[in-house]
């Protein structure tokens, strides 16, 4: 029996590369097979229906950009759209072929991170006798696989529905797609390279931090570039001439990364020639690119070197004499217990320093200034009328309008809210043993979750109402109005979604953004949207009503206190006490 | 007479169908080292948790000190240390500070709690690197923060699963000295573990448990006696009666 053991295993030392790139694949193709068969069932027919919908969406986009593109060969459009339309076409391949490039050296960094330094897998795959290269070739498919299956999903109907449309030389089709597998090779190659580089200065768990951070951000900023550019980009020139333009000067030969594209269109419009030659050389390129990276790549890797940091670790002297349990304690922070202190000064610490936490907590920063600029860019001023509205009507409104503005504060501090009360008690993850095993009240523990939650999204809506204030020309009255009702306001929302955290805990995940509380999370999110309004309006509605019926306003405000306090008081302490229960099974698993 | 710092009654715990450990009653008392041994899933793991209160047992009760680990569980887990398998630690935080934290939450005097925390640093050689994040740590260096961290307010029971696995053998001498001084200062000392050499060489009595049974606890010489075999080493004991002789037997054939 060892006699033939051994001799496959020397078998598998000698096998060559495709075939032990194949059995890796396979490999994983069997673990995307064994999670599909075990996933549930709604969910195997959710992923069933999500693909239908995808090859439905593909095959939509072909027939769309067939018809379109055979739109605008009629010569009426192009008259009417005044633009040399046959150039703006003879760009399309150039633009989706560079799109896949850069698209796949970015995107699979962060796969090819994970993959290399991060899955643990790699030395279980370097000690068995598959060659290194195969491992790094299976690794870098893997890597750069998901994303070219999406870019296919767009790129391949729109550039056959190009050929199509302007009966292209057959050999088109074909040489889209090797193209495509050529560049994709060449980023993923290129990517693994800036992969070895940047593990060489940072840690890969700390380098993963940063690029979760940077993809957290950008993402946010896209989602909200529609929003600043409609309201501060109305001088620019997005006419088609100008977008024809920007293409032709893109479209330059001098680009290595236009001849795919440029090759494409020539070999489609049967000129050999310069067709063969410049498909040719990208071919060639991205080949010896490939081949050049993933020799150099897996050289690094086996040698050590990608993962020998060069920069000495600055130790951080401050940290230390900021440790929890020592920093100085402010005002009435000081006559807050001991264990107290110590969580809401160890989770002020550990959201700071987890880069992936942080761009959670930036992201409502972000949102309130962008929101608050785009309220400002409109006066605020309410509208003029003719004149022929009743006085109490005049007045009442307002009321109302001055005091809307404020809300904007409350949103921005049920988005942060959201994340620091919502995943108050999650955040601790597979550290929770080490508050449940301490002799920490319950009581103690619910409270710095709420303050860790409560008090910055405090200090940020009060930044907030004091800018809006200041822009808006409130009296001190209104501003100490507001202030008092945003502070009821989120401690009742700071109650509702930590309960809701509580009741939907999870201490099981490994990346900080994949925390969030399910259902649970969802459910409190939906309650507080409507908790907000209604418990701000308690505030705002008796001063309208004391106009409305002539009242002195004094009569408005105490009101206003007296109903808003108590609903959000009531709000901040009674989903709290309903849970507390909860809180001591927490992690009793 | 020792003191019984730790009692487990009748401790049970079912997930369903399935007992993850059955009825196991013994007793750990002040000044000795108890040694939990058994075979992976045997319920090693799962009664340490009960024991520190991180699981709830299905039936029986657990005295820690003397306090009810249900009823009266602050005042327990006030008396009590634990070093888990797997040293989960919050990784954004630096050692020192991980040490003061915890410091914190036992309410320890702030100018005993940074003493005591240097004392630990410089006792697990971890003082370099104490200004460093927990995630820049080794595994070894994490075992030894867990166990830093399980010391700071001088437990009088100690609770340790696996605390010798991943450490370099200074490490783990060091430690097993540690835990021999405890036991010596009168405190409980549990730990489970895989390495019958060690639970031999420093335990004063050691439980056998397998499939959720305790199926001996006594010292060495109480165990030889107790198996018919006459086996001498705790190797050929602990495999007499866990079954995993014929494996054993097995093995020695393939040599």
């Amino acid at each position: 029996m060892n006699m033939r053991s051994n001799s496959s295993s020397m078998r598998a030392a000698h096998a060559g590369i495709l075939s032990s790139v194949w059995k890796l694949l396979r490999l994983r193709l069997r673990i995307t097979y064994n999670s599909f068969r075990h996933a549930k069932l709604r969910n195997k027919i959710g992923m069933i229906f999500l693909w239908l919908l995808l090859l439905g969406f593909a095959y939509s986009l072909f027939l769309l950009s067939r018809w379109l593109l055979g739109l605008v060969h009629s010569p009426e459009f192009a008259r009417y759209a005044g633009v040399d339309l046959q150039g703006i076409l003879a760009t399309i391949p150039t633009v989706t072929l560079t799109a896949l490039f850069v698209g796949t050296l970015l995107t699979s960094f962060g796969v090819l991170l994970q993959a290399l330094y991060l899955s643990g897998d790699m030395d279980f795959l370097l000690a068995t006798p598959i060659p290194i290269r195969a491992v790094f070739i299976a690794k870098l498919l893997q890597a750069v696989l998901p994303n070219f299956a999406l870019f296919s999903l767009f790129g391949i109907p729109m550039l056959f529905g190009l050929g199509i449309s302007n009966s292209y030389h057959v050999s088109y089709y074909p040489l889209v797609i090797l193209l495509m597998i050529f560049l994709a090779l060449a980023a993923a190659g290129l990517s693994s390279l800036l992969v070895m580089g940047v593990v060489r200065i940072l840690p890969p768990r700390r380098a993963a931090e940063i690029l979760g951070f940077i993809g957290a951000m950008f993402g946010f900023a896209c989602s909200q570039i529609g929003n600043l550019a409609s309201s501060f980009g109305r001088n620019m020139d997005f006419s088609g001439t100008r977008i024809a333009g920007l293409l032709a000067l893109s479209n330059t030969g001098w680009l290595p990364l236009n001849w795919a594209g440029q090759g494409l269109v020539a070999l489609g419009e049967s000129r050999w020639l310069s067709g063969i030659l410049l498909v040719g050389a990208t071919l060639g390129f991205a080949a010896i690119t490939f081949w050049f990276a993933l020799v150099t790549a897996q050289r690094l890797y086996y040698s050590g070197w990608a993962g020998m940091q060069v920069v000495a670790r600055k130790k951080s002297k401050r940290a230390s004499r900021r440790a929890p349990g020592t920093a100085t304690r402010i005002g009435l922070l000081r006559l807050l217990p001991k264990p107290v202190m110590a969580i809401l000064q160890k989770d002020f610490l550990t959201l700071r320093r987890d880069l992936r936490s942080l761009s959670q907590l930036i992201s409502p920063l972000i949102f309130g200034v962008i929101y608050t600029l785009l309220l400002f860019r409109g006066s605020g001023d309410p509208p003029a009328g003719r004149g022929e509205a009743p006085d109490w009507f005049t007045t009442s409104f307002r009321v109302v309008l001055t005091y809307s503005s404020v809300g904007m504060s409350l949103f921005v501090g049920w988005m942060l809210l959201s994340r620091l009360a919502g995943m108050g008690f999650s955040q601790e993850g597979k550290n929770y043993w080490m508050l449940k095993v301490s002799p920490i009240r319950v009581i103690h523990l619910m409270a710095s979750k709420f303050l860790v939650a409560y008090l910055p999204t405090l200090g940020l809506a009060f930044v907030f109402l004091t800018v809006i204030s200041i822009m808006q020309g409130l009296s001190i009255l209104e501003f100490i109005y507001s202030f008092i009702a945003i502070v009821m306001c989120l401690a009742g929302m700071a109650g509702m979604l930590l309960s809701f955290g509580v009741a939907g805990a999870n201490f099981t995940w490994d990346d900080p953004r994949k925390m969030n509380s399910g259902a649970m999370g969802c459910f409190g999110q939906i309650l507080t949207i409507i908790y907000l309004p209604l418990s701000f309006g308690l505030f705002i509605a008796p001063l309208g009503l004391a106009q409305f019926l002539e009242f002195p306003l004094i009569y408005g405000y105490l009101a206003g206190l007296v109903l808003g306090s108590t609903f959000a008081a009531g709000f901040a302490i009674i989903p709290l006490w309903l849970v507390r229960r909860r809180v001591e099974r927490l992690g009793t698993e | 007479m020792p003191e019984n710092l730790i009692e487990a009654r009748d401790l049970a715990k079912r997930y369903g169908d399935k007992v993850a450990v059955n009825n196991v009653s013994f007793e750990v008392y002040g000044g000795e080292v108890f040694g939990f041994l058994g075979p992976n899933g045997a319920g090693k793991t799962t009664t340490l948790k009960m024991i520190v209160g991180l699981l709830q047992p299905t039936s029986g009760t657990v005295h820690v000190a003397g306090y009810d680990v249900q009823t009266q569980s602050r005042l327990a887990k006030a008396a009590c240390g634990y070093v888990p398998d797997t040293p989960n630690l919050y990784a954004k935080l630096t050692g020192r500070e991980l040490l003061r934290f915890v410091g914190d939450l036992y309410d320890l005097d702030r100018t005993q709690a940074t003493r005591r925390a240097e004392e630990l640093l410089r006792m697990f050689e971890l003082a370099n690197a104490a200004d460093d994040t927990v995630d820049s740590y080794s595994h070894g260096m994490q075992q030894k923060t867990s166990l830093a961290a399980a010391l700071m307010h001088d437990p009088k029971v100690l609770v340790l699963d696996e605390p010798t696995v991943g450490l370099d053998p200074k490490s783990a001498r060091l430690i097993k000295d540690i835990l021999r001084q405890l036991a010596e200062r009168g405190a409980a000392v549990m730990l489970s573990t895989h390495i019958l050499e060690i639970a031999e060489r420093m335990c004063d009595r050691i439980g056998i448990i397998n499939r959720g049974e305790l199926i001996a606890v006594g010292t060495m010489d109480e165990l030889r006696m107790l198996d018919k075999t006459g086996q001498t080493s705790l190797e050929d004991i602990f495999l007499s009666l866990t079954g995993g002789a014929e494996e054993a037997a097995i093995a020695d054939v393939l040599k």
